[in-house]
């Protein structure tokens, strides 16, 4: 590695690392906001030392996406409200399909903003608004051992980065040449790459899909049967009276009586 | 142009990878089932990216490929997660994950939470009254800037 | 069909036949007619001995004819190798080439023939007496069980040819003398008294075992006998006619022979009950009487005065052992003798009346003559007879008073067991030496060797003053004989009220038994020294021969009689019982003004106090071994118990170290799977 990187990838990890720590929810109030600044100066620590993109568009593109989709994920992490957390995780989300979409493959941008961020994400910001309409509790608000999560997450970067930083300055030693410039646009560049995409899929991938399908399905039995077993059945209405169930949200204690086979 | 590809993918590496790490550390940190299991799919995403930029690199659409089965068993992760948070949110009327802690060893200690006040306290909603029928219902002030909190 | 080898088998073999035949039929089919297979077969042996004595004694005559044979070695001896028991290649002593082999061979000779015949005979007797005296007891079957183990082990102690062996045989008569002496083992005094005995007899056979051992680097065999090796040559034995033609290189003197017969000597000292090693003989008499009177007076305890009259040749060469050996005698018989003179319990005085009788026989025995060694078996042979008509008589007094055996609580008995009366009288008679009885004639024959050698030679004054000590002996015997003769017999009648019914002469069984012995104390030892036989068929024994005919210098040869010892060994008898009668029958005030005088000395309560010697033995060696065993209890249990808990509590420690490992906390889990997934990829990037 050259000597600048060795200064600058592991500083800026470093920086970057002590950054979030400072962002996350259990610390005081007067600390997290010079975190946000000390984690975007790691960031960009660790790309100055990573090789240049090259084509500017790109390049400015990339950092632009790229920054929203790890303050995103940040956010995730810092916020102290549940639903503000969520609602970040869903700029991360539409970050990393822009970022999708700058490598060339739109379909995968599009599937991850319509199931992830319109399906998945959506269906848990309902049922956290459902769960807490008031955002008061104390669970939120702290984190759990976060020096030492923050420290295994730096480390993890740290023994990452700079194998990949150097695998890129010496491409033949762990990295195999790409392929020519003119096959990429035949193949995965190519204006319909996604009829490629969809005959290699239902091609050679056609029993996997279909596993796939099974999964699904199975998954949803089985959330439907999940769900339904923790139902309460209480006794059948009188004459006159209405049947009533509890409602999902209110807190009920929890007894042995509670579970129904 | 070789060099413009692998710096391409290093950086997306570079950038899953970050991801990745972010999403554990969040799921290590986070107390709420729900947000626990938004880092894990964060990690997914991070892993998505890498998948994606190996794909281009060796114009191999395998990459993409796995990448849409990632999506289809996040989606089956998601229901499944949601259909057992929902069953433990019924037991215990909270999301906190630190409330189920009844498989740990015999002679430890649960971990309970200290006291952490730092939310100021909310003021009482100030529902609106309906004054008898036929005379002006006097409109407090706040009741315009009144905002639900979330 | 009756030749010596056949006789030989016999009669240990049948006493096998019998233990096992009783101990397997005995508990449930036979009962209380157990006694018959032992009964049957101490007949035969008894015949089977005497027949055995007969034909060694024609062999013997067929050898060398009438009178002393001028060869030294040539004294008859018949061995009949039974098989080889063990064997090691590797294992052979340079001095004569041959390997370590112990082979199970019998000896026939006339040292061997006298001792079974004894020995056999009076079994018979007491077992006989046993019937009456045992019946109705719980253990009737395991008694005659024991019995006959005892005889069978006492038979092959005497007749084989083999130091291993005997030391084989010499720990199972203990055994057999353990178990009988416990044979109430509920008692506590019972079981004690057996373990003393046996722990005892250990000390002696301690020093016995180191004395094979010096046997074998010594002299490279452990057979009394020669034998012939596989390629033709004679290994000489121990005693074999081989060594004893040329004594001179081969019981070479030195420090080796001498230790080896102080080795002997102490193992005979164990088992003979001599000092300071006497101390279980009295303990003893908590086994039945039948018991004590075949194994504590007849037959067990003479096995130590067999062993020195075997190794004799061996003693006499080391030339300062002998004197040794008379003192052990000598000081053991007076000291048994004073502490017999104010004993209470009826048995207790005979146990040290026997303890001071056999320091008479190694007396005879240490006076390293051929005269000195006969005089000691032929008292060993009247003992025998004597002494177990006394203990049969006192068990049947015993029996009569209803277990009572202190002397403090009966009297005057005269009347009321005229059997027993005579009987006992003719025991004690013979005990004290009175003239013309069996007893006169051995103690005269020993006091007569000793005396001769303490006329001129070497140590002869040491000699000297050992035969005064021997007559004082004499004297106080006769003494505390009587005195327990009139206690229990003169006086008014008094029976303790334990006797109930039973205070009736015992039922023939058990009397004739006691007239047997009583016509065997009378007669016997006027008829063997009248004639002379026992002497001259002692002599046919190889090693005795020796004795008399070496013309070495240190071997001291047969003596004539000297008057003067009988007629002073008669006055001293008489003075002692007249001295008992006067105190005790004629003038009782003169005894309590005695007593008064002795107690004011000390001397009363040293005597009665059994000379102190098991407190001493308490404080010296059963204290010490005892804290030992706490200190070494105590080590046990917190250094050895203290490791083996704390290995045994290393697990669960362990467990506990790692327990907060599960906290039930899921973030603790994610965490602890984000560092194992950081070591697997350091692991793999590095």
């Amino acid at each position: 590695m050259r000597p600048l990187e060795l200064v600058l990838l592991p500083g800026g990890v470093a920086l970057g690392a002590v950054g979030v720590w400072m962002m996350l929810p259990g610390a005081p109030a007067e600390r997290r906001a010079p975190g946000i600044l000390l984690a975007v100066a790691g960031a960009a620590l660790v790309a100055a030392g990573l090789p240049g993109l090259g084509d500017p568009l790109t390049s400015a593109l990339f950092f632009v996406l790229c920054g929203v989709t790890l303050l995103g994920a940040a956010g995730t992490l810092a916020f102290r409200s549940p639903v503000y957390a969520a609602l970040s995780f869903g700029l991360s989300l539409l970050g990393t399909a822009g970022l999708l979409f700058l490598q060339g493959t739109q379909f995968l941008g599009v599937a991850t903003v319509v199931v992830y961020a319109g399906a998945i994400l959506v269906t848990f910001l309902f049922v956290l608004m459902l769960a807490e309409p008031r955002g008061r509790a104390t669970y939120d608000r702290v984190g759990f051992g976060p020096g030492m999560a923050v420290l295994c997450g730096a480390l993890l970067v740290a023994t990452l980065i700079p194998t990949l930083a150097s695998m890129g300055r010496k491409p033949e030693g762990l990295l195999r040449p790409p392929p020519p410039a003119d096959a990429r646009r035949q193949g995965v560049l190519a204006s319909q790459h996604v009829k490629q995409l969809g005959n290699e899929l239902f091609g050679r991938h056609l029993v996997a899909i279909q596993g796939a399908g099974v999964l699904l399905l199975a998954a949803l039995v089985g959330a439907a049967v999940l769900v339904g077993q923790g139902r309460t059945r209480l006794p059948a209405p009188r004459a006159g009276q209405p049947a009533q169930s509890p409602g999902p949200n209110q807190p009920r204690p929890s007894q042995g009586s509670d579970i129904h086979g | 142009m070789a060099d413009a590809e692998v710096a391409l993918l290093v950086n997306y590496l570079v950038v899953g990878a970050a991801l990745v790490a972010l999403g554990a550390v969040g799921f290590v940190i986070r107390r709420n089932l729900i947000l626990m299991f938004l880092c894990a799919e964060m990690m997914l995403q991070g892993v998505s990216l890498s998948l994606a930029a190996w794909g281009r690199y060796y114009n191999d659409f395998g990459g993409q490929i796995l990448v849409l089965f990632i999506i289809a068993v996040a989606a089956c992760e998601a229901a499944i997660a949601l259909a057992l948070v929902l069953v433990l949110f019924r037991r215990r009327g909270s999301l906190d994950v630190m409330a189920w802690q009844e498989l740990r060893e015999a002679e430890l200690p649960p971990v309970v939470d200290r006291e952490i006040p730092e939310m100021p306290a909310e003021p009482p909603p100030a529902w609106p009254s309906l004054p008898p029928a036929g005379r002006t219902p006097c409109v407090p002030r706040e009741e315009t800037e009144f905002r639900p909190h979330v | 069909m009756f030749d010596i080898p056949f006789l030989l088998v016999l009669v240990p073999g049948v006493c096998l036949v019998a233990t096992v035949v009783t101990a397997a039929l005995g508990p449930h089919i036979l009962g209380p007619r157990s006694h018959w297979p032992v009964v049957v077969a101490l007949v035969i042996a008894a015949a089977a001995s005497g027949v055995l004595v007969v034909q060694v004694h024609h062999q013997a005559l067929a050898q060398w004819g009438e009178g002393r044979p001028a060869d030294p070695a040539a004294g008859y001896e018949k061995i009949v190798t039974l098989w080889q028991w063990a064997s090691i290649d590797d294992a052979h002593y340079a001095h004569q080439g041959d390997r370590f082999r112990i082979e199970v061979a019998l000896r026939a000779d006339p040292l061997t023939a006298v001792m079974l015949l004894t020995v056999t005979s009076v079994a018979l007797l007491v077992a006989v007496y046993s019937i009456g005296y045992m019946a109705g007891d719980p253990g009737y079957w395991r008694f005659f069980t024991y019995v006959s183990l005892f005889v069978f082990s006492m038979t092959m102690l005497v007749s084989v040819s083999n130091f291993v062996l005997l030391y084989v045989f010499w720990e199972a008569v203990g055994l057999c003398s353990y178990l009988l002496i416990g044979f109430w083992y509920q008692k506590p005094a019972a079981a004690a008294a057996g373990k003393k005995a046996f722990l005892v007899n250990r000390v002696g056979d301690f020093g016995f075992a180191l004395a094979v051992f010096l046997i074998w680097t010594t002299f490279g065999t452990l057979n009394f006998h020669d034998t012939v090796d596989a390629a033709g040559h004679i290994i000489g034995g121990v005693l074999g006619q081989s060594g004893l033609a040329r004594p001179e290189f081969w019981y070479a003197p030195g420090w080796t022979l001498s230790a080896i017969c102080l080795l002997l000597m102490l193992g005979a000292c164990g088992k003979s009950a001599q000092l300071p090693l006497h101390v279980w003989l009295p303990d003893a008499m908590e086994g039945p009487t039948p018991v004590s009177a075949l194994i504590h007076a007849a037959t067990m305890v003479t096995a130590g005065v067999y062993l020195v009259a075997r190794c004799a040749p061996l003693f006499v060469a080391s030339r300062d052992v002998p004197p040794i050996v008379a003192g052990i005698g000598a000081a053991t018989a007076l000291v048994a003798a004073i502490i017999a003179l104010t004993q209470t319990d009826l048995k207790r005085i005979l146990a040290y009346s026997t303890i001071s009788q056999l320091g008479y026989m190694f007396l005879g025995l240490g006076a390293g003559t051929l005269a000195g060694v006969s005089a000691g078996m032929f008292h060993l042979v009247t003992h025998a007879f004597f002494k177990g008509l006394l203990f049969l008589a006192a068990g049947s007094v015993m029996h009569a008073m209803g277990g009572v055996i202190d002397l403090e609580r009966f009297g005057g008995l005269r009347q009321r067991l005229p059997i027993t009366h005579w009987t006992f009288l003719i025991g004690c008679l013979a005990l004290a030496g009175f003239p013309l009885l069996s007893g006169f004639f051995s103690k005269d024959e020993i006091l007569s060797a000793v005396y001769e050698r303490g006329l001129d030679g070497r140590d002869a004054q040491w000699y000297y003053v050992l035969f005064w000590m021997g007559l004082a002996t004499a004297g106080m015997t006769a003494f505390y004989t009587f005195r327990a003769y009139f206690r229990a017999f003169w006086g008014p009648e008094r029976i303790p009220p334990e006797a109930g019914h039973h205070a009736h002469e015992s039922p023939p069984v058990m009397t004739r038994p006691l007239v047997a012995l009583a016509v065997f104390s009378a007669g016997l030892g006027a008829v063997l020294w009248l004639s002379g036989a026992l002497e001259q068929f002692l002599e046919a024994t190889p090693s005795l021969v020796f004795l008399a005919t070496h013309p070495a210098p240190w071997v001291y040869n047969v003596v004539e009689g000297h008057g003067v010892v009988p007629v002073a060994g008669t006055l001293v008898a008489l003075a002692g019982i007249g001295l008992a009668w006067l105190l005790y029958v004629r003038q009782p005030q003169w005894l309590a003004q005695t007593v008064r005088v002795l107690h004011a000395l000390g001397l009363y309560q040293f005597s009665k106090g059994k000379m102190f010697f098991d407190e001493a033995y308490q404080a010296l060696v059963v204290a010490p071994l005892a804290a030992f065993a706490r200190t070494c209890a105590r080590w046990d249990h917190a250094l050895i118990d203290g490791l083996v808990d704390a290995v045994g509590a290393l697990p669960s420690t362990l467990g506990r170290a790692l327990r907060p490992l599960q906290p039930g906390i899921v973030p603790f889990y994610a965490l602890a799977m984000v560092l194992a997934t950081l070591v697997l990829l350091g692991a793999m990037l590095w």
